[in-house]
């Protein structure tokens, strides 16, 4: 019979993330955590035989869960982006976060893939990492240490990297539940719908004072434009305490072309990211506009 | 070299398989379960061709590590309908003339039942969507929209004369 894999030392899919860590702190590096597996199979997809041991979240129940309380929301790391798209709490508070699971791969890579591998990955294009960031999320890491809290901005340190370190486990993502007066777009542009890596993503969140009028809280949050998701901090100043109705839309758009530092790839050039990236921060713009005012 | 064993149900019956932590699904099912209607096409979870039904939801099988499914309930081309008789979706798809070089075929189907067990009338969008994760490279999908919607008429309609997308 062919055989075209060849055996490893092992594979632990332990039911407790205690286990899990202990497991992690024992054999560091040697390791390989698996979720979902939609990006790291086919990272090792011609060489699955280099994987010492496979260290299998699947049996840990409490990491699947979304729970929302009062002022905040924790997703568990092995939530699906199906759970994530099916949500109606997340529907409802988190919709960019929403809309950007719905807009990955396929449903089969829906199914599986994870939002802790998503982060884990740290892709530059990975599509749920503009929306955490534009919804301040906060990662929660383990280790038999202890737990460690960071922001999603302080997370990604290039592309692939981050400073998770091997003995770590991103168990869960907190995000503040954002106020009625929140409003977000969500734009991926790439070359087809389904199954595609995005040539630039754009999650925009606005949040509006309680005069309902003026911006009171802005986060530009783009993916596949920089080594790592980024936010584009100068929209804040142009935006919060302005009123919403008087804001020069193409000037804010001209901000994000200057900000970003996309390269060339087989995706898309420098100069079609940075036109693009203009023109979906004033159609995201617009659109929050005329949610915001349909709202009223 | 660890072996290990794992247990999983796949079109109904139980089977006990020894495999390794790096073997993937697809090869634990086409290799050591010689169920070959399941089929790799580009190994990375794009086209589709290796679907299949596991615990309820569509996935690729070459994304899926053997010892992941460990206890899962899987179900395979061969798992829908039955030497005498052909599940709807087949029929479906033999009549509209959905199956050329038949390779995607296996894949479109499970992914045409997952499709219509949860939504039965699916609009054009929806079939476009539930399909998204399979690739064909002969019939430019036409034929298989076509018969997703004739067999979602024949199976609503079994379901309690629904048809009306006949109209």
């Amino acid at each position: 019979m062919h055989q075209r894999t060849v055996p490893c030392q092992g594979y632990f899919a332990p039911q407790k993330i205690e286990e899990a860590l202990e497991i992690l702190f024992k054999y560091g590096k040697e390791i390989k955590v698996i979720a979902g597996g939609t990006d790291l199979l086919i990272q090792y997809c011609d060489r699955l035989y280099e994987v010492g041991s496979w260290l299998d979240l699947k049996n840990i129940e409490e990491l699947k869960d979304i729970r929302i309380n009062k002022n905040q929301t924790e997703i568990g790391a092995m939530v699906t982006h199906t759970q994530l798209e099916k949500s109606e709490d997340i529907k409802k508070y988190f919709p960019v976060l929403s809309q950007a699971a719905a807009d990955i791969g396929s449903p089969q890579i829906r199914n599986r893939g994870t939002i802790g591998g998503n982060i884990v990955n740290a892709s530059p294009a990975g599509d749920l990492l503009a929306p955490l960031m534009a919804y301040d999320a906060q990662f929660k890491l383990l280790s038999t240490q202890g737990e460690v809290i960071v922001p999603a901005e302080e997370f990604f340190i290039g592309p692939k990297k981050t400073i998770l370190e091997p003995a770590q486990l991103l168990t869960g993502i907190i995000l503040p539940l954002p106020s009625e007066r929140t409003f977000g777009c969500w734009i991926k542009i790439g070359k087809r719908k389904a199954l595609i890596i995005a040539t630039i993503t754009l999650a925009l969140v606005v949040e509006m004072a309680e005069d309902n009028k003026t911006v009171k809280e802005v986060r530009t949050c783009l993916g596949s434009v920089a080594p790592t998701p980024i936010e584009i901090k100068e929209i804040r100043e142009k935006m919060i305490g302005k009123k919403f109705s008087e804001l020069d839309f193409n000037q804010l758009g001209q901000i994000v072309e200057d900000k970003i530092s996309p390269i060339d790839d087989i995706r898309g050039t420098r100069e079609y990211r940075k036109d693009v990236a203009k023109n979906i921060m004033i159609n995201a713009l617009e659109k929050i506009g005329s949610a915001w005012r349909s709202h009223k | 070299m660890s072996k290990l064993i794992i247990e999983l149900t796949i079109n109904n019956k139980k089977r006990k398989v020894e495999t390794t932590a790096s073997t993937r699904l697809l090869d634990l099912i086409r290799d050591d379960l010689y169920l070959t209607g399941t089929k790799e096409g580009c190994g990375k979870g794009e086209c589709g061709a290796c679907t299949v039904i596991m615990n309820d939801e569509l996935v690729a099988s070459c994304l899926v590590l053997a010892p992941q499914a460990d206890g899962a309930v899987i179900t395979t081309i061969e798992g829908i309908g039955d030497d005498k008789c052909l599940d709807p979706i087949q029929e479906a798809f033999v009549e509209t003339g959905a199956v050329q070089c038949g390779f995607c075929t296996p894949g479109m189907i499970l992914s045409a039942k997952k499709l219509l067990e949860e939504n039965p009338h699916p609009t054009e969008e929806e079939i476009k969507r539930g399909i998204s994760g399979n690739l064909c490279r002969c019939t430019g999908y036409q034929k298989i929209f076509d018969a997703i919607r004739l067999a979602a008429n024949r199976l609503s309609s079994k379901d309690g004369g629904r048809g009306e997308e006949d109209a």
